[in-house]
């Protein structure tokens, strides 16, 4: 029961941070940012004749098709080419507009606005367990009558949950700027996308926004263990945060170098970003799937925790 | 029947092969002021640690109220408050929510006894500040409060002195000497000799992680540390003669005009001052002088082979 006020100790210290304050508003502001920034600058009118302006660009990107082929061009840029063209054909024919706007399609616009979140998960999670061995701190704490498990268990509970909470406010922040900028319809739009057989196909906008929310939430555990891993090991809240920012932006690049290695969709690299898979489109890596990457990912969490765990738990503290 | 309420059985601490702290064993009663005194690097802090389980005990055992620390953690932390080294606060936020962490996580503390606490360590002016615009001092109070709030039977204090101005120490004196006499056990280290003669019941004299001895504080207590000096009038060599051909076993020493005795009873002071006076010599004056803390301290812990001379009947 008294455990719980271990995880209010976190959640209040996480909290007295000024820098916490500055992470949730940052997003909200770009959220908001963006959707002015649109509605002042773009011409609602410019569209209107959309179906001429996708022919007109059907037009192009066959021309280009042909060019490409002549020369021999690169076949991603190809296939790139030719899934264009049929998605725009498939657009006209269905009458689905692309540039129709309502909060749905502002949310999926805004998906990459998790990678921010991410780049603060790892501040506050390399830093919740480290600070407190540079600031010594820890030594005040560990010599309370609970087990370090426990107190360690607290910190993982209290990081996990800032990272949801701030990503439900900055979903709940994008459907609601979303909304006010572009009506809050939208539930039954969708969008077109080519599967795997080359076959186009109408989605639901929802369902995208939605499996990205959750998809969110597992790459958001998965940066936190790591974060918090590495935070723990070396007790030093830069290495955690170098470490973790290097495995989610700098994966794509890993990916690349490595891409001829079979093992490569067994790293962590190559599973860090699920959002790719919702559709499979532009996806590095073919053999990759939601389940198979979800695995690897949960595989990966379950050992990082179980270092972390067991070394906090033998650890002397100097501090 | 005398209650022990911290136990240390042959608790040892090795790290990397080096034996920081060596078989030490000693008992804390149930309302006393135990000193762990020490010259620097000594492994004071680090018996600390391993009492509250801040690093793992090499070999050996800590009792507290009778529980094992190493099987029963929980439990035996229970009623223990410390400060480790320097308190280390979180800067960034209010000495109050400092004490809030720790009030939560304890058993039973009130709101009472949070400002309780408050005002014995003399913090209520600045409660409410950041800690980051606290002195070392102030910090020291704080730190010193958050050990307090959950009223520990076992309270160990590390150097808790540090940074306090003399009404600070006076203060923290009496009130753990208040403690002490509610039931309290109290141990606190330093290397500050005359502080624990003023602070302790009992202190234990440690040097290089090995227990050299363990001190009663009082006035006159064993012979062996009574001097008696006698003022001479005269020759004292001549009178150093006299006694050493009375007693070869005799420790003798010639400080100014002053023949030091190292001894023993009334007796023996009675006799010694007969042949000094059968042998015509005047003796002005007799004292009797308990060797301070400090000199003991010093001369135990003094580079060189007398240590172990020291050493050796306490380990019998
Ligand atoms: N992690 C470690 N590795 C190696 N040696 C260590 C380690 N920690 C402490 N020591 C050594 O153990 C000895 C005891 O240190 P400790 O901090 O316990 O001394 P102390 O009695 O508290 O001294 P002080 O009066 O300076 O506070 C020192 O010689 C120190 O160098
Ligand atoms: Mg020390």
């Amino acid at each position: 029961m008294k455990w719980l006020s271990l995880l209010t100790n976190e959640w209040i210290k996480i909290f007295s941070r000024l820098r916490t304050w500055f992470f949730i508003l940052i997003p909200i502001l770009i959220i908001i940012g963006v959707a002015v920034y649109d509605k002042v600058a773009t011409d609602e009118t410019a569209h209107e004749n959309w179906k001429q302006e996708l022919t007109a660009n059907i037009e192009a990107d066959k021309k280009a098709l042909e060019d490409t082929k002549k020369e021999d061009g690169d076949e991603f840029f190809i296939e790139m080419l030719e899934s264009n063209i049929k998605q725009n054909e498939y657009a006209i024919e269905n009458n689905i507009s692309p540039y129709e706007k309502t909060t749905w399609q502002y949310m999926k616009d805004m998906a990459p606005i998790s990678f921010l979140i991410g780049l603060f998960v790892i501040v506050v999670a390399g830093d919740i367990v480290s600070s407190e061995f540079s600031k010594g701190t820890i030594k005040m704490l560990l010599i309370r009558p609970y087990s370090r498990w426990k107190i360690l268990l607290s910190k993982l509970i209290a990081t996990l949950g800032f990272a949801f909470a701030m990503w439900l406010v900055v979903i709940v922040s994008t459907w609601l700027v979303g909304g006010l900028a572009y009506g809050f319809g939208g539930i039954d739009q969708t969008y077109i996308v080519q599967s795997e057989g080359g076959q186009i196909k109408e989605k639901l906008i929802v369902e995208y926004v939605f499996a990205n929310i959750g998809l969110e939430f597992i790459e958001l555990t998965v940066l936190v263990a790591l974060s918090f891993m590495i935070s723990t090991l070396f007790m030093s809240n830069s290495v955690a945060i170098g470490v973790a920012m290097f495995t989610m932006f700098a994966g794509d690049l890993v990916i690349m170098l490595l891409q001829d290695k079979e093992w490569i969709i067994y790293t962590l690299f190559a599973n860090m970003d699920l959002s790719v898979l919702i559709d499979g489109q532009n996806q590095f890596i073919q053999e990759l799937t939601l389940p198979f990457s979800i695995t690897v990912l949960a595989v990966y969490t379950m050992v990082m925790l179980a270092i972390t765990f067991t070394v906090f738990q033998k650890r002397d503290v100097k501090a | 029947m005398t209650t022990h309420t911290l136990e240390l059985k042959n608790v040892t601490k090795r790290i990397k092969g080096k034996t920081i702290v060596d078989g030490l064993s000693f008992s804390v009663r149930e309302g006393e002021i135990f000193g762990l005194l020490g010259p620097n690097g000594a492994g004071k802090t680090t018996t600390i640690r391993m009492i509250v389980g801040l690093i793992s005990i090499t070999d050996g055992e800590v009792l507290v109220n009778n529980v094992n620390v190493r099987q029963n953690y929980e439990t035996a932390m229970e009623r223990v408050g410390a400060i480790v080294e320097n308190p280390q606060l979180y800067d960034y936020m209010t000495g109050y929510k400092n004490l809030m962490q720790y009030a939560r996580i304890m058993p039973d503390v009130t709101q009472e006894r949070i400002d309780e606490v408050i005002k014995l360590v003399d913090l209520e002016y600045a409660i409410h500040d950041k800690v980051k615009t606290y002195s070392l001092g102030m910090r020291q109070r704080l730190g010193v409060a958050q050990a307090l709030l959950h009223k520990p039977n076992v309270l160990i204090l590390d150097e808790p002195t540090n940074g306090l101005d003399p009404q600070g120490i006076y203060d923290l004196r009496n009130y753990l000497r208040l403690l002490a006499n509610n039931g309290t056990s109290v141990v606190v280290s330093s290397h500050m000799l005359a502080e624990m003669q003023m602070m302790c019941d009992r202190v234990a004299i440690i040097q290089n992680g090995k227990m050299v001895r363990i001190d009663e504080i009082t006035n006159h207590d064993e012979e062996k540390d009574v001097k008696v000096h006698f003022h001479i009038d005269g020759d004292v060599h001549q009178a150093k003669q006299v006694l050493s051909d009375g007693d070869t076993s005799l420790v003798l020493e010639i400080i100014g005009n002053e023949l030091v005795v190292e001894t023993a009873d009334n007796k023996t002071i009675a006799d010694l001052n007969r042949q000094l006076v059968l042998a015509g010599i005047l003796v002005v004056g007799i004292q009797r002088k308990t060797k301070t803390l400090e000199e003991r301290f010093l001369e135990m812990t003094k580079k060189g082979g007398n240590v172990n001379e020291v050493a050796i009947p306490v380990n019998k």
